[in-house]
């Protein structure tokens, strides 16, 4: 499919050669988050390299949401530190992580089911004129953005509720992915795709990749893993049990590790 | 064997535009039918003195009811706002006797209006307070309070003709109420379709959460519709004032319900998400010309409130059975 595109990922760095040291794009130490009894993360680090894609695998109830959620500044962390490019930060806001191009694809989609397809896409970032909305510009924009995804979606004036399972999906990918991320969450985007759209979804990975997008993708689909991800980490109830490079594992050691009878790191 | 891919045509605008709209055309249907009724039921309700003396009296609805519907679609209620109007009402008559000039007098009962709005918003967009409990407290406190003050006198407004003009004036025959009315109706239509202020009202309504993510104002944006019921009411209250000629802390009684019945009849959804100001518009109408209507017919007043309420709920029924196809009232699972 074409790189044409809404997609225009502006990287100063770019991909840096590898075996060059270099400054993680996300650092996370010690990430700790309780919910009333339950804790949800118990200390978790992770690093992430600028156009580097990490696979985060676990069982469900693992923490993977809860982790990404953290980075993406929906949850607020207990303790532990986050760093950006070196630089630490705190986020009180989704606002905040969205203003510093983190981007993330949730679970449930966040979509608005009575706003229509292209007021989803621009949630939060509309163009505006005179605080008007500038719908022209937009309904262009939106449809590069959709066609970047190979998903068909007739009418951009349709109601989201309106939609299929995997038309709304595609939708909160395009709307993560097209405003230029530098670090862009995927909490399961492709569990309602039929097979051209994860294709076309797996491409997108490796595309923002090239542009030195940094990528953290949760998928139950470990074979999509091998094909964009360059490592994988392995989360066990609230902790991170393994972080393996994609060429140091295959997938039954995947899914002995996910059910717990791996040999720790 | 061979199969060719088609793909699905088009389908009908017509049909996208006909279930699009149906809450909007049903309403406008039963409207066109209480017309008709009344007119041939009554000689004097078709005639241009009472159908404009109608428009004066929808007046004060009509602005609340505009601002109650971007409540209602943020997911909330306002109950306070018979209270407020009694209060601004109250308020404005007793300091035009004290002899401040009108101007300022409606400049600070607007201001008035924005800040007890803002005082609910503010319990339920950042403390989490329902708004049916805030806005309840705020009934039973601000009616208190227009009681308290006035000590349950009608206090009369005299000399200030510039002020009546706002109440009892026409403008090329039309009433001065009926015209601040639709401008406002006008206002609140563009707002909510094409400004960025109107997408984060439907957005906070549709889905707090989404909104809070994608990094919207999403606690403001809940305080700030109280903001616009309060400066309605606050507008309410003075055109009241000014067509009675007299500021009381009675006024106004079971106005919230008329409101809110007519925002809920014009097809916006209690649940949040969706509604329509010209939905609004035409449910507002709609009362009006039944109170009107039945008076006419010379209905015990008493009688009136019941058929009123009985012809709300038939008419709400019924637009929830016909027009069910993509207008539940109830929230979709999602
Ligand atoms: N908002 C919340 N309130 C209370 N508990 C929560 C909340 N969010 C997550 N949890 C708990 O934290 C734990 C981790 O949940 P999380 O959603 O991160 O799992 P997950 O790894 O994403 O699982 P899945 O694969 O099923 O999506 C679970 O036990 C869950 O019950
Ligand atoms: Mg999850």
């Amino acid at each position: 499919m074409a790189a044409s595109s809404a997609l225009q990922a502006v990287d100063p760095e770019g991909p840096v050669p590898s075996g060059q040291p270099q400054v993680p794009r996300i650092s996370l130490r010690g990430i700790r988050k309780t919910f009333g009894s339950i804790e949800a993360l118990r200390g978790v680090d992770l690093d992430i390299a600028p156009g580097e894609c990490v696979g985060l695998i676990g069982d469900n109830a693992a923490g993977k949401s809860t982790l990404t959620k953290i980075i993406s500044g929906t949850y607020i962390a207990d303790s532990g530190s986050i760093a950006i490019d070196g630089e630490p930060v705190s986020f009180t806001s989704p606002a905040e992580a969205r203003a510093r191009h983190i981007e993330m694809v949730f679970q449930d989609l966040s979509l608005c089911d009575h706003i229509d397809v292209m007021g989803n896409l621009f949630l939060g970032r509309e163009e505006t004129r005179w605080s008007f909305l500038n719908n022209a510009s937009m309904r262009e924009r939106a449809r590069a953005m959709l066609d970047d995804l190979d998903i068909r979606i007739p009418k951009l004036t349709a109601k989201v509720a309106q939609l299929s399972g995997g038309q709304r999906q595609a939708i909160a990918i395009a709307r993560a992915a097209s405003f230029e991320p530098r670090v862009l969450i995927m909490d399961e985007p492709t569990s309602a795709l039929a097979v051209a759209e994860v294709e076309a979804v797996l491409r997108l990975i490796n595309r923002v990749k090239a542009r030195g997008v940094s990528v953290i993708l949760i998928t139950h689909r470990l074979q999509d893993l091998f094909r964009v991800c360059d490592k994988i980490a392995v989360m066990y109830e609230g902790t991170k049990v393994a972080e393996r490079a994609i060429g140091d594992t295959s997938l039954e050691d995947l899914v002995r590790l996910i059910v717990g009878k791996g040999e720790e790191i | 064997m061979s199969v060719t891919y088609t793909e699905r045509g088009q389908g009908s605008a017509l049909a996208d535009f006909l279930s699009e709209k149906a809450q909007v055309l049903s309403i406008a249907f039963f409207f066109v039918v209480c017309v008709a009724f009344f007119s041939i039921a009554t000689d004097v309700f078709l005639t241009p003195g009472n159908l404009l003396n109608v428009l004066r009296q929808a007046a004060p609805i009509l602005v609340v009811a505009v601002a109650m519907t971007f409540v209602i679609i943020t997911a909330g209620i306002d109950l306070s706002v018979g209270s407020q109007v009694a209060l601004i009402n109250a308020s404005a008559a007793l300091t035009l006797s004290f002899g401040v000039p009108w101007p300022l007098v409606v400049l600070a009962m607007l201001l008035l209006g924005a800040a007890i709005g803002l005082g609910q918003g503010w319990f339920v967009a950042y403390q989490g307070i329902p708004a049916f409990i805030v806005t309840l407290a705020g009934l039973s406190i601000l009616r208190g309070a227009a009681l308290y003050m006035t000590k349950g006198y009608s206090i009369p407004i005299t000399d200030v003709p510039g002020f009546f003009v706002l109440g009892r004036g026409t403008l090329l025959g039309i009433p001065v109420p009926a015209i601040i009315a639709l401008a406002v109706a006008a206002a609140g239509a563009l707002v909510i379709g094409s400004q960025i202020y109107g997408r984060r009202v439907v957005a906070v309504g549709s889905n707090p959460e989404a909104a809070r993510r994608v990094g919207m104002p999403a606690k403001w944006t809940i305080a700030s519709v109280y903001m616009l019921t309060g400066i309605a009411s606050a507008v309410a209250g003075l055109l009241i004032a000014a067509r009675l000629g007299s500021g009381s802390s009675n006024a106004a009684v079971g106005f919230e319900l008329q409101v809110i019945a007519a925002v809920v009849l014009g097809g916006t959804s209690l649940f949040g998400g969706r509604g329509s100001i010209l939905g609004t518009i035409l449910g507002t109408l709609t009362i009006a010309v039944i109170g009107n209507g039945l008076i006419l017919m010379h209905i015990s007043p008493f009688f009136t409130q019941i058929v009123t309420g009985a012809i709300i709920l038939i008419a709400i029924w019924l637009n929830t059975r016909i027009f069910t196809a993509g207008f539940s009232f109830r929230r979709k699972p999602s």
